[in-house]
C-alpha cells in the first residue's frame, strides 16, 4: 500500500512521512521550523462602547490580543498609529475597534477606508456590516469606486459613516469633486490605510501626493483626521508610513495573537544538466509537492509568480488527482477573473469545499480565505515580505503548517535556495517611495490646484512650492493672483494622471491568424524589443510573427507561424550623465550617484536558428527613440584594476558581473524587478573607465538608485557570495549568466574582477 | 542635488509641446497700474466696475425696453404667459411655486473648462430678468479668480426674490457649478434650493428626432426664428478669457459678452415659445405644418404635461394626414396610442398607410403588417386578408434578415411570424373545409 494515497491526520504526520523519503529529501536545502506561539491577550479596555463590547463577545471575542489593546489605545490619545502584524493575526480590528467606537458615540463622526484594490475593500464592507447589524447600530458603510452604481452615489457621499474606496478613486472621483462630499470632509475623524506596504515604488510615491492633497482639503473644512494605518511585516513600517503621509506615527508591532507551528522548507529541483547549470524545472516540482499534499486531505495554496503558470500549474494538478478529487475541488485565483468567480472561490476555500487553490500573488493581499494548512511557492516571491505573507495563508491557530519555497533557476532563486540564512537573518525589505519625484509632484501640485487655490507659505512636499507654482503659471496652467495661484485650464488634471502608470502601459498582441484574438501583454518597455515588426513572439510554446506593430495605438498585430529561428533585437542604450550629485572612491572603485539621461534604440534584430544558434539573417527596426531623465548610480574600476584583463575579457567580466547585480538589486530595493536597469560599459563616456551603472526606469527617478549608492558593499558582497556559491562550472543562468553570452570564463572572470576590487580597498 | 529651478528647466525640456514662451513682463505691470482705471475696451461696451463688502468686479447691465422682439416673440409676452410653464416645473422639481415672470431668473454661465469639478471657474455669469417695463439683462465678470467672492455674493443677491432658475443645461451644470463655487468662497447652504426650469429637457423631448441636435444655438435658428451674426461659439470662451488673462486686453471678450447676453435674451424667447405651446395658444404647430414627427412629440409632451385638451387636438391632426412624410416612425407609436385605447378604426388607416410605405422601402419595417394580421385574424376575423399581410411581414422579414446578415434576433421574430403564417393558414383551410 502506498502511503501516499492516505488521507493523513495532520501536517505533522504527513511531514513525519515526508522525512522518510529521501528522494524527496536530498532535495530539500533547508527545513526551519518556528515553534508555535501562544496568545497573549487583554481585557477589552474599560472605556470601549459597552454595544461595542456585546457584539464582539457575540463574535466569540470576549479579549483582545495585546497588539489590538494598544492601538486602541493609541488611538484614543490622538495619535496617527501603524499596525504591523503577520497575516491573520486580527489587524482589521486594531482599526475597526476605535471607528466603531467613536461612531457609535457620535452619528456625525466619518471615516474613510483606502485599500489598495476593490475586492479587499468589498471585504471589509462585508465585515462592517456584520458588525452593525449584531450591535443593530445604523453605521452605514459603502464601498465607492468605478462599480458604484450612479443612482446610489449621492446617498453615500450626504449619509454613509464609512466609505471605503482605493486611492485610483479618491485621486481621480473625489478629490476633485470634494464639494460634493462636504459632509465627510466636514466631519472626518479617521482616515484608515490598509495594505500600507503595497504603496511603495512609483505607485506609492503618487499616493503620497494624493494623500498631500487629502490633508489638504481636509484643512480646508476644518478636520484634522487621525490616520490608522496597518501593514504586513516591512523593515521599516513606521518610517514608511510617516513619509505617506507626512506625519509622525506610534508603531504597533507587539503581536499577541497566537499560532500554530511552523514548518518552512526549501526545496531546490535537482540537477538534470550539471554543464549547462539547468535543473528540473520548478513548475513540475511544484505540481509534485503540492499533489502530494493534497491527496493527503491537506487544504493547500499554490502561489505562482504569472498568470501563465498559474494556469499550467492548475491543469497539471487537475489531471494529476482528478482520481482523488473533483476538478472543482482545485482551483484557479488570478487578476483577469470576474469578481464573482472570485467571490465565489474565495467561499469555497472558507468552508473548505475547495481543497486547493494557484494563486498569483492576488491572494497575497488581505483577501478573507480562512487559513489553509499548506503553502507550495512556486519561485521565489521577489521580496522576504511577499515570501512571508503568501507563506503566512498557512498557519492556523492550532495545529502546525508547512510552506514549501521551491527554486526556479533565476539567480535570486539559486542564491537564496542555498544561503537560507540570508532569508532567516534579515529583516524583509524596506518599502521606498520618493514623494518629491518631481514629475509626480507636479502632476499632483496640478491636481491639488484645481481642488483649491494654493497661497503663498502654503506647503505641499519638500521641494520649495513658490518655484513650482512659479513654474505652473509660466507654463500658463496656473493663474497668479497676488499671493495666490489658481487653477486656469480648461483640463482635467486628474484625468490624465494614473496613479499606476509606469507598468500599466501594456501594449496589447493581437493574433489575427484566425479573426483577431488578444493572446497577451508586453510592457511598454520591452515592447521595442520584443514585439518589433517581424519579431518571432512566443507564446505558450507558439511561435508567431509580429506583421504590424501600432506604435500609438500600443498594439502588435502577430500571425502564427512555423520557423526554425527566434529573433533578438539590439538596444542601442545611450547613457549621459547630467550631473553627479554624490560620489566616492574606495580602493579602485569609484561610486558615483546623480542625474542620467538615457536614450534607447532598437537597431537591428538577428535571426537566430533554434538549437545551433548560428546567426542566419539580420534586420532593421524603426522605431523611435525613447528618452528618459532619471537619477542614476554607477560605479567604475580603475585603470590599474582594469588593466590587468583584456579589453575583451572586461567586457564578459563585466556583463557577467551586471547579470547578478540586476537580480540582487530588486532584492534590496523591494520594487518591481522591471523598475530599475543596468547598464555595463567597458569606456563610459562620462568616466572613461569599465562602468556599471544603474537607473531607475522613470522619469525623473523614484530613489532606487539613490538607495543602492547607499548599499553599495552589501551589494557587491552578496554578488561575490552568489557566484561563489553556484555549482555550475563556468557560468549558468542562475549566475553570470549562460555561456553563450558571457564566455566559458565569464564566471572566473567576473569573481576575479569583483575580488581585485575588495582586495585593493 | 541640482538647483530646482535647473530641473524644472530640464522638464520643459523634455516635453516640447508645453514649451510655452515667455509672459511679457511689461503688460502685466501695466496691468496693475489699470487697477482703478477701466480698461476703455471694458467701457466701451458698457462694463462698469461693481464694488460690494466681498471686493470688486465688473458689471455690464443691459435694459431691454419693451416691447422688445427677439426672434419670433415679443419678450413681454412672457408676462401673461409665465403661469403655463408650471407643468415643466412641477415635472423638474419635488415642489414648485407657481410660475410668475417677474420671479424667474434666466441664467447662463461661461467657464474655464468642462465639467463639474472644483476647478472649473464660472468668469462670467450672465442672467436676466423681468421688470415691469422691461427685460434686463446684467454680465457679471471676473478680471481674475480673487474677484470671484464679490461677483457670487452679487449674484447671490439677485437670486434672493426669484423662485426658478431659467437654463439651458443648468440642473446639471451651471449651477452644481456654482454651488461648488459657494462652497469653495465658504458659504454652506442654508434655505431650500432654488427650484429649476431647464429648457434643454423640454426641447429634447420636442426635437430630438428632427433637429441636427438640441443646442442652444441649432434650436434659437430652427425653431425661434433667431440669426445671430458673427457669434463667437461658447466652447472658444475658455481660450479666449485665457487670452484676456495673459495680456489683459478686454477686446478678447467683447465676443464673449456678446455670445452670453444673445444666450439669456434666447432663454426668454424658449419660454414664451413653451409656455404659448403649454397654454395651447400657440396654433403654428398646426399653421405652418411641421414634419408629423414633431408634431407627434409636441402632442406627446403636451400630454403629459396634463395639456390633454391640446395633445389631442395634434393627435387628431396627425390621424387625418394624409401623407405620412419621411420620418414616419410617430405613425406607429400613434397608431398604439388608438389601439391602446380601442380605437381600432383610427389606428387602421395608419397601419395601411405605414404598410403601403414599408413596401416600397429598400429597408422596410414589417410592425405595420403585424399588426394589420394580428387585427385581421382577431378584430375583423377576415383570415385570408390576416394571411395575406403575415405573408408579406415574412417576406420584408427575410428581406431584412438578408440585408443585416442574420442577427439572432431577427431569427426570433422570423421564427413567431413562421408561426403565425402557418397558424393561419391551417385556420384558413379549417374554414373552407
Amino acid at each position: 500500500m502506498n502511503p501516499w494515497t492516505e488521507k493523513t491526520e495532520s501536517v505533522e504526520e504527513w511531514l513525519g512521512l515526508l522525512r522518510s523519503r529521501p528522494e524527496i529529501m536530498e532535495n530539500v536545502t533547508f527545513w526551519h521550523t518556528q515553534p508555535a506561539r501562544p496568545a497573549r491577550t487583554v481585557s477589552i479596555p474599560a472605556n470601549v462602547h459597552p454595544k461595542l463590547v456585546e457584539a464582539l463577545r457575540h463574535k466569540g471575542i470576549a479579549d483582545l490580543y495585546t497588539h489590538q489593546a494598544a492601538s486602541f489605545q493609541a488611538v484614543a490619545a490622538g495619535k496617527h498609529v501603524v499596525t504591523v502584524t503577520p497575516t491573520a493575526s486580527g489587524k482589521t480590528l486594531c482599526y475597526n475597534l476605535p471607528v466603531i467606537h467613536t461612531l457609535l458615540h457620535d452619528d456625525s463622526a466619518r471615516a474613510l477606508y483606502l485599500f489598495p484594490t476593490k475586492a479587499l475593500a468589498q471585504d471589509q464592507v462585508a465585515e462592517l456590516q456584520e458588525l452593525a447589524n449584531l450591535m443593530e447600530a445604523d453605521i452605514k458603510t459603502h464601498t465607492y469606486d468605478g462599480d458604484t452604481p450612479p443612482t446610489v452615489r449621492q446617498a453615500i457621499r450626504n449619509a454613509g459613516h464609512i466609505v471605503v474606496t482605493n486611492p485610483d478613486m479618491l485621486h481621480s472621483a473625489i478629490l476633485p469633486h470634494h464639494t460634493k462630499w462636504v459632509k465627510l470632509f466636514e466631519n472626518i475623524k479617521y482616515i484608515i490605510i490598509d495594505e500600507l506596504h503595497a504603496y511603495r515604488g512609483v505607485f506609492g510615491s503618487h499616493v503620497a501626493n494624493v494623500i498631500r492633497r487629502l490633508k489638504r482639503i481636509c484643512r480646508f473644512y476644518g478636520s484634522e483626521p487621525q490616520f490608522l494605518c496597518a501593514s504586513a511585516t516591512i523593515r521599516n513600517p513606521q518610517e514608511h508610513a510617516e513619509r505617506l503621509i507626512g506625519e509622525d506615527v506610534a508603531l504597533i508591532d507587539d503581536n499577541g495573537s497566537p499560532a500554530g507551528e511552523k514548518h518552512m522548507v526549501f526545496y531546490n529541483p535537482p540537477v538534470v544538466n550539471k554543464q549547462l547549470g539547468i535543473r528540473r524545472s520548478s513548475v513540475l516540482e511544484s505540481q509534485k509537492l503540492a499533489a502530494m499534499l493534497l491527496k493527503s486531505g491537506i487544504q493547500t495554496i499554490v502561489f505562482a509568480r504569472s498568470r501563465v503558470r498559474v494556469e499550467i500549474l492548475l491543469t497539471y494538478l487537475q489531471e494529476n488527482i482528478k482520481h482523488e478529487l473533483g476538478k472543482k475541488s482545485i482551483r484557479g485565483y488570478r487578476g483577469g477573473y470576474l469578481p464573482k468567480l472570485r467571490r465565489e472561490i474565495e467561499r469555497g476555500l472558507r468552508n473548505g469545499e475547495i481543497r486547493g487553490v494557484v494563486s498569483t500573488n492576488a491572494l497575497e493581499l488581505g483577501i478573507d480565505i480562512g487559513q489553509l494548512q499548506a503553502c507550495v511557492l512556486n519561485g521565489y516571491p521577489g521580496t522576504i515580505a511577499s515570501t512571508w505573507q503568501q507563506s503566512g495563508r498557512a498557519g492556523r491557530r492550532q495545529g502546525s503548517s508547512v510552506t514549501f519555497l521551491v527554486a526556479s533557476s533565476n539567480p535570486l532563486d539559486q542564491y537564496l535556495i542555498q544561503n537560507p540564512d540570508y532569508f532567516l537573518g534579515r529583516p524583509p525589505e524596506e518599502a521606498r517611495i520618493h514623494p518629491d519625484n518631481l514629475l509626480i509632484l507636479l502632476d499632483h501640485l496640478k491636481c491639488a490646484a484645481y481642488e483649491l487655490p494654493f497661497e503663498e507659505g502654503d506647503t505641499f512636499g519638500g521641494e520649495k512650492l513658490t518655484d513650482l507654482l512659479e513654474f505652473l503659471a509660466e507654463e500658463k496652467v496656473l493663474h497668479r493672483v497676488g499671493n495666490r495661484w489658481y487653477w486656469m485650464e480648461q483640463a482635467f488634471p486628474a484625468h490624465s494622471i494614473s496613479l499606476r502608470s509606469a507598468a500599466q502601459e501594456n501594449f496589447v498582441i493581437i493574433d489575427q491568424t484566425d479573426g483577431h484574438r488578444v493572446i497577451g501583454e508586453v510592457d511598454r518597455f520591452s515592447a521595442p524589443t520584443l514585439i518589433h515588426e517581424e519579431a518571432i513572439y512566443l507564446h505558450e510554446g507558439v511561435q508567431y510573427q509580429v506583421e504590424k506593430l501600432d506604435y500609438p495605438e500600443k498594439k502588435a498585430y502577430v500571425r502564427e507561424v512555423n520557423v526554425d529561428y527566434f529573433t533578438d533585437a539590439n538596444l542601442a542604450v545611450e547613457l549621459k550623465v547630467l550631473h553627479v550629485d554624490l560620489e566616492s572612491t574606495s580602493g579602485a572603485l569609484q561610486r558615483q550617484y546623480g542625474e542620467v539621461t538615457v536614450m534607447a534604440k532598437p537597431t537591428i534584430f538577428k535571426k537566430i536558428r533554434l538549437r545551433t544558434h548560428e546567426n542566419i539573417g539580420s534586420g532593421p527596426i524603426y522605431l523611435p527613440e525613447e528618452i528618459l531623465h532619471t537619477s542614476g548610480y554607477w560605479f567604475s574600476f580603475s585603470e590599474e584594476e582594469s588593466g590587468k584583463r583584456s579589453a575583451n575579457d572586461m567586457q564578459m567580466a563585466l556583463l557577467g558581473l551586471a547579470n547578478v547585480l540586476i537580480h540582487l538589486a530588486p532584492l534590496h530595493l523591494m520594487c518591481d524587478p522591471l523598475d530599475i536597469r543596468v547598464v555595463p560599459q567597458v569606456k563610459a563616456v562620462h568616466t572613461k573607465r569599465p562602468t556599471i551603472y544603474f537607473y531607475d526606469r522613470y522619469p525623473g527617478g523614484i530613489g532606487l538608485s539613490q538607495r543602492l549608492y547607499e548599499k553599495h558593499e552589501e551589494l557587491l558582497e552578496e554578488a561575490g557570495r552568489l557566484i561563489m556559491g553556484c555549482g555550475c562550472l563556468s557560468g549558468c543562468p542562475a549566475c553570470v549568466g549562460p555561456i553563450e553570452e558571457v564566455g566559458l570564463l565569464g564566471k572566473n572572470l567576473a569573481l576575479s574582477l569583483l575580488q581585485g576590487t575588495r582586495e585593493s580597498s | 542635488m541640482s538647483g530646482l529651478r535647473e530641473r524644472l528647466e530640464r522638464l520643459r525640456a523634455q516635453s516640447p509641446e508645453v514649451a510655452a514662451e515667455s509672459i511679457q513682463a511689461e503688460t502685466t505691470v501695466s496691468a496693475k497700474s489699470e487697477e482703478h482705471l477701466l480698461h476703455a475696451d471694458f467701457r466701451h461696451i458698457g462694463v462698469e466696475l461693481k464694488s460690494n463688502e466681498n471686493g470688486q468686479f465688473l458689471l455690464r447691465r443691459i435694459v431691454y425696453p419693451f416691447p422688445y422682439r427677439h426672434g419670433r416673440y415679443e419678450l413681454a409676452e412672457l408676462r401673461e404667459g409665465a403661469s403655463h410653464l408650471s407643468p415643466i416645473a412641477m415635472r423638474q422639481n419635488q415642489n414648485s411655486e407657481p410660475i410668475d415672470a417677474n420671479k424667474l431668473l434666466f441664467l447662463d454661465t461661461e467657464t474655464t473648462g468642462l465639467g463639474v469639478g472644483t476647478g472649473n471657474v464660472p468668469f462670467m455669469v450672465g442672467f436676466g430678468y423681468y421688470t415691469e417695463r422691461a427685460f434686463v439683462v446684467e454680465q457679471t465678470l471676473i478680471r481674475h479668480p480673487g474677484e470671484e467672492k464679490a461677483m457670487l455674493s452679487y449674484l447671490l443677491g439677485h437670486m434672493k426674490d426669484k423662485s426658478h432658475l431659467v437654463t439651458y443645461n443648468g440642473r446639471t451644470f451651471d449651477w452644481p457649478v456654482l454651488v461648488n463655487r459657494f462652497i469653495l468662497n465658504g458659504w454652506r447652504r442654508s434655505g431650500p434650493e432654488p427650484g429649476h426650469l431647464d429648457f434643454l429637457h423640454p426641447s429634447r423631448a420636442l426635437w430630438r428626432n428632427t433637429l441636427p441636435s438640441c443646442r442652444l444655438s441649432i434650436v434659437e435658428e430652427e425653431r425661434l426664428g433667431i440669426q445671430r451674426e458673427h457669434d463667437v461659439p461658447g466652447s472658444m470662451a475658455p481660450a479666449l478669457y485665457f487670452q484676456y488673462l495673459s495680456d489683459h486686453n478686454p477686446i478678447h471678450l467683447h465676443g464673449v459678452y456678446a455670445h452670453n447676453e444673445k444666450d439669456v435674451l434666447t432663454l426668454a424667447s424658449l419660454a414664451v415659445h413653451f409656455g404659448k405651446l403649454l397654454g395651447g395658444i400657440s396654433r403654428d404647430a398646426e399653421d405652418e405644418g411641421p414634419e408629423g414627427e414633431e408634431l407627434f412629440r409636441t402632442a406627446c409632451w403636451l400630454e403629459k404635461h396634463g395639456n390633454t385638451e391640446s395633445a389631442e387636438r395634434l393627435f387628431d391632426l396627425l390621424g387625418d394626414r394624409e401623407e405620412l412624410g419621411d420620418g414616419s416612425g410617430w405613425s406607429l407609436a400613434l397608431a398604439a396610442r388608438y389601439k391602446r385605447a380601442g380605437q381600432h378604426e383610427r389606428a387602421l388607416p395608419l397601419w395601411r398607410k405605414s404598410a403601403e410605405k414599408a413596401e416600397n422601402s429598400a429597408l422596410p419595417k414589417l410592425d405595420a403588417h403585424v399588426e394589420l394580421a394580428i387585427y385581421y385574424e382577431h378584430r375583423d376575423k377576415q383570415l385570408l386578408t390576416a394571411l395575406t399581410y403575415a405573408e408579406k411581414a415574412l417576406e420584408l422579414a427575410h428581406m431584412r434578415a438578408r440585408l443585416s446578415r442574420d442577427s439572432a434576433s431577427r431569427n426570433e421574430e422570423k421564427e413567431a411570424l413562421l408561426r403565425r403564417v402557418t397558424r393561419l393558414r391551417d385556420k384558413v383551410s379549417r374554414e373552407r373545409m
